[in-house]
């Protein structure tokens, strides 16, 4: 089980809404940043993802590693909250 | 997902097309499943906003359009599965389906798989993908605020996504190949109301896009197929038309056309019984979520049918 979730993600952005989803439905709880709400934050997106784009995820595991994934990615998103 | 299950209905993508067509088999008590490897909506997910589906008169966001769709089709017992396809094979009365969740096996396939956005093949295409080279406005757009964009294309998804980064960008070129935009005549009018922030260069190839310390710095085009032109900007959103989902079909018997999309006859049935096609990815749709819907509940009724045919003839 991950610590901690949290995606950034915009208002308009249907692969945000399915990050979402598929870790509802996993039954994993997550904290939400939307830069179209937090513009500030988009920065703090960009810095830890490279990426000029969202979602951007961030896995905090028990161990305090991170694992940032870009996109809706279930073959990366899956193992990196088992 | 259990391997030895038999399912009645299992459509391969969750857009419109598939939404629809589960509406109407759950309806009818027909088990049905839903595989998708995006968006549950499809493209009408990733759009911005939808002014010509039929109910909704000062339109929808089609974020909340596909919310809706999936809603309808959950009420009657539709299953969605976020899973992708990667072959399928009839063998005797069903169909085998290999998937990132395993073999799937079902009497009746759907497929509605719609299409991808097709890219340029120019340098810097790759390299600077999600660093300043986008295909989604509504997905990245929110990153441009206050900044240049490059537009490529003329099309209706090229006119609609440069309106929409209108929200956020100061300044945008829009580079058309042609002599004119392909975009429809109301489509065209919105580009024009927003001539102080977009502006629109004909007849301009794009070559190449450039960048500086891992992000987009300028584009470099070809006016009239032979002055060199340069565009500064902080990013480029790509919208030059759409490639059919099919690969997946490789192998699998069903007939495509020439550009790859899927053939069928007036029932939405393709060459191998059993497999139904409709939506974008059908030789000879019209592209439109109406269409789409309209499609998929045609799709659906043929369905019904044929497992009707089946059921009576293996009792
Ligand atoms: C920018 C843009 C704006 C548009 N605006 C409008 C508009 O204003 N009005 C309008 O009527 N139409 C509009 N359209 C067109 C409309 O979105 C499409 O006609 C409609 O979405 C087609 O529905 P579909 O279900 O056939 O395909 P899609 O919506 O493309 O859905 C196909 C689904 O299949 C999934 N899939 C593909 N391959 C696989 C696989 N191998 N395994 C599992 N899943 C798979 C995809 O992830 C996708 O979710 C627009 C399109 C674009 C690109």
């Amino acid at each position: 089980m991950p610590k901690n979730i949290t995606i950034f993600t915009t208002n308009t952005c249907a692969y945000c809404v399915m990050v979402k989803k598929w870790l509802g439905a996993k039954g994993y709880n997550f904290e939400e940043v939307n830069i179209d709400q937090q513009p500030e934050r988009q920065k703090d997106a960009y810095e830890l993802s490279g990426q000029l784009a969202v979602p951007v995820t961030v896995v905090t595991k028990e161990d305090d590693t991170r694992e940032v994934i870009v996109g809706y990615n279930l073959a990366r998103l899956a193992p990196a909250v088992s | 997902m259990n391997e030895n299950e038999v399912h009645d209905v299992v459509t391969i993508g969750a857009g419109p097309t598939a939404l629809t067509a589960a509406i109407y088999t759950t309806r009818e008590d027909i088990e049905t499943l839903l595989l998708d490897k995006g968006a549950i909506g499809g493209l009408a997910a990733i759009t911005d906003w939808v002014d010509n589906y039929p109910g909704f008169p000062e339109g929808i966001a089609g974020l909340e359009l596909a919310d809706r769709l999936q809603k309808q089709a959950e009420r009657f017992g539709a299953k969605i599965d976020f899973a992708e396809v990667s072959s399928l094979a009839k063998k005797g009365n069903v169909i085998e389906l290999d998937t990132t969740d395993g073999k799937i096996v079902a009497k009746a396939v759907l497929i509605a798989t719609g299409s991808d956005y097709k890219r340029l093949g120019i340098p810097g295409e790759d390299e600077y993908y999600a660093r300043g080279v986008h295909f989604c406005a509504t997905c990245d757009g929110a990153f441009y605020r206050d900044r240049k964009l490059v537009v490529v294309g003329g099309g209706n998804s090229a006119a609609q996504e440069a309106v929409f980064l209108t929200r956020y960008a100061t300044h945008i070129d829009m580079l058309v190949r042609g002599p004119k935009m392909r975009a429809s005549d109301v489509l065209q009018k919105e580009v024009t109301k927003h001539s102080d922030k977009i502006t629109v260069h004909y007849n301009t190839s794009t070559d190449k896009i450039l960048g500086k310390d891992s992000k987009v710095v300028a584009v470099e085009g070809t006016e009239n197929a032979k002055k060199k032109v340069t565009f500064e900007t902080d990013g480029v959103f790509i919208f030059i038309g759409l490639k059919p989902n099919t690969t997946f079909l490789a192998g699998s018997g069903v007939e495509l056309d020439e550009i790859g999309l899927v053939k069928t006859d007036e029932e939405l049935h393709t060459n191998v019984a059993g497999i139904f096609c409709a939506g974008d990815v059908r030789s000879g749709a019209t592209m439109q979520i109406a269409s789409a819907a309209g499609e998929g509940a045609t799709a659906a009724l043929n369905i019904r049918k044929y497992l009707e045919e089946l059921e009576r003839n293996n009792p």
